[in-house]
């Protein structure tokens, strides 16, 4: 029983870490439509500054909150250097998912160049155990996942109640009417594109955390993982994410527990590839195929 | 020549050929049909672990040195042929999961995964084909029923890889520019359209994705025979890129365009990071050649995204009928070239 329950203690921070990092991946998604697979490395770089940050002698979680910041900068220039330009140019749907693909791999593998082939980890001091029902989660997890809990209550209510929210949403269903119904479309995109990057900054220093040890792939690593849970619960869909990393994060850690540590995301894969064939469109996702990018 | 600059030239000359052949594959998927295949890697790597595993004797003799399944020490063609059938089927299950009933951003998205899980399972069950260390010091089936010198032996099997290339470049070519080709086309340019006509969109993905799994399972045998060792390290989900950019760089659909890039950019591009009058650490000249390859595709998605050579635009008048009108001055060239 105690076995179950830690593995399902796991699997609550695995998800915190997991529901963070694809709530920031889809809702960028929803928005702009581009499937932004250099996500991965944008939570590598941040999961760097945090490192410097750390180094330099602050402590983790102000590293955590100035790196988050810096990645939202990262994503909008990237948005602002690359991606928008070339949906600008013409670019389809799909020529830009390799043009992200081929971002993702100059950052990760510049990244690479400079750290070299080395794992790091951050400095932190060593945390108290508490016993919540069998689960045995340190301080550290308890914060995690109390920041998940903080975050997906912020998106939920900006994206409902706020014009900015409002005007997100209106861009994600029908870009050529929110535009031209006065929706300011860059500015909305840059701020979508900013809100990714600075959960995928929370997320990755979240993840390296919790993984201890990580080098110049581990966040890429980590973004098919993400995309599992993003299209687990429908691409574009907040509350949808949320879901699905609940979904990944327990049935990955309840099958590292009781079957094998080296295959749990193949179980979260395949979860993923059953649904999807019962399923196509994801648990949650209303959007519909035909869109096209906005920049 | 000396012994080691012919191993040098025998080496790149199969590299090239390999990469040929793989990049026609994609290039028939992705190119013609516009089926982005972003698992195309464990194809070429299905052929490379089965080519390995029956040409290898039984596990059992290596004195514990690999495990490995299979193990059938089977005489020439067999595992090369074995591979392409492994590389087919293989195609045909995922195909028959990702490109049935996906939304085709879901598909993309579903083929990265099964990568991961091929990658992952493979380093997992070091019983299947020896884990993350690889199968190593596979004998070359060919090579062995010739009794010559191993210069004459290594020229021989260059010169088969050679022979394989121009054969697959004869398929490519009856098959691209045939009628099969041109409804290949049209569901790249526009499934309803080609629906609407009576063609069975689906079912020609699945013919193609098909299609090219045969050729890169052949692929990774002709490498795997030459090179004599395969490990997970080799086929990570990024590898699949490098074919996308010999694809995109060679120009999408044309035969001559993507052989020349998968030239230039699966072995060009190495060759000039190893060459470079600096010396750099083995691991930054890894990383160099990502960026550079990187950096290809969107200089190429920007400046010139239909490749060096192009595929040509074929126009076919209506008897009877005056020409069509040339319009192709007011599409938009990127649109164009690049609307799956």
């Amino acid at each position: 029983m105690s076995e179950f329950a830690s593995a399902i203690g796991f699997g609550i921070v695995t998800a915190a870490i997991l529901a963070v990092s694809s709530v920031g991946f889809t809702l960028q998604f929803s928005v702009t439509n581009v499937f932004n697979l250099s996500y991965g490395s944008v939570m590598t770089a941040t999961g760097f500054i945090a490192y410097g940050l750390n180094n330099a002698g602050l402590n983790i979680w102000s590293s955590m909150a100035i790196a988050a910041l810096g990645g939202g900068v990262i994503s909008v220039l990237m948005n602002w250097l690359i991606f928008s330009r070339f949906i600008r140019h013409g670019l389809s749907r799909f020529g830009m998912v390799i043009v992200t693909i081929a971002t993702g791999l100059i950052c990760d593998n510049t990244i690479q160049a400079v750290v070299g082939p080395s794992f790091y980890s951050y400095n932190v001091p060593l945390e108290r155990v508490h016993d919540i029902g069998g689960m045995l989660l340190t301080t550290q997890e308890l914060i995690v996942i109390a920041i998940a809990i903080v975050l997906m209550t912020l998106t939920h209510v900006g994206l409902k109640y706020t014009r900015l929210g409002t005007a997100m949403r209106g861009l994600s269903v029908n870009s050529s009417l929110a535009r031209a119904s006065g929706v300011p479309t860059r500015r909305v995109v840059a701020a979508a594109w900013f809100a990714s990057g600075v959960m995928a900054g929370i997320g990755a220093v979240a993840l390296f955390l919790d993984t201890g040890a990580f080098g110049a792939t581990t966040g890429s690593s980590f973004l098919i993982i993400v995309i599992a849970a993003a299209v687990l619960g429908g691409v574009g869909s907040a509350e949808g994410a949320v879901v699905g990393a609940l979904v990944v994060g327990i049935s990955t850690e309840i099958a590292a527990a009781y079957w094998n540590a080296e295959l749990k995301n193949v179980v979260a894969f395949l979860i993923l590839i059953v649904v999807l064939l019962v399923r196509p469109q994801g648990i949650f996702s209303q959007l519909s195929s035909e869109r096209t990018a906005v920049g | 020549m000396s012994a080691a600059t012919q191993l040098y030239l025998a080496t790149l000359g199969t590299y090239i050929c390999v990469n040929v052949i793989a990049s026609w594959a994609l290039d028939l998927q992705f190119g013609v049909t516009g089926v982005l295949n972003f698992c195309f890697i464990i194809f070429q790597s299905a052929g490379a672990y089965t080519a390995a595993v029956l040409s290898l004797g039984p596990a059992s003799t290596s004195s514990g040195f690999q495990q490995y399944i299979v193990g059938l020490h089977l005489p020439f063609p067999v595992p090369i042929l074995g591979a392409m059938v492994v590389g087919g089927v293989l195609a045909g299950v995922v195909g028959l999961i990702s490109l049935r009933r996906l939304r085709s951003d879901y598909q993309a998205m579903v083929m990265l995964v099964v990568s991961v899980i091929a990658t992952t399972v493979v380093s997992a069950q070091v019983g299947l084909f020896n884990g993350p260390a690889g199968i190593s010091l596979v004998t070359n089936p060919m090579v062995s029923l010739i009794h010559a010198s191993r210069q004459t032996q290594i020229w021989v099997f260059v010169a088969f890889c050679v022979a394989c290339m121009i054969v697959v470049g004869f398929i490519m070519y009856a098959l691209v520019y045939s009628p099969y080709g041109r409804v290949l086309r049209a569901v790249r340019e526009n499934d309803r359209a080609i629906e609407a006509l009576g063609r069975n969109a689906n079912r020609h993905r699945m013919q193609v994705f098909i299609i090219g799994g045969v050729l890169a399972g052949l692929s990774g045998a002709l490498l795997v025979e030459f090179i004599g060792a395969w490990a997970p390290n080799g086929w990570f989900y990024p590898e699949t890129f490098v074919f996308f950019t010999a694809v995109i760089v060679g120009g999408r659909g044309s035969l001559l365009g993507v052989a020349i890039g998968a030239a230039v950019v699966g072995v060009g591009v190495q060759q000039a990071v190893e060459y470079l009058p600096i010396t750099l650490n083995p691991s930054v000249i890894a990383s160099l050649e990502w960026i550079i390859t990187g950096a290809l595709t969107l200089t190429f998605l920007w400046i010139r995204p239909q490749g060096m050579f192009p595929e040509r635009r074929r126009r076919f008048p209506v008897p009877g009928r005056a020409a069509p009108p040339d319009f192709s001055e007011e599409l938009s060239p990127v649109r164009e070239a690049f609307d799956v």
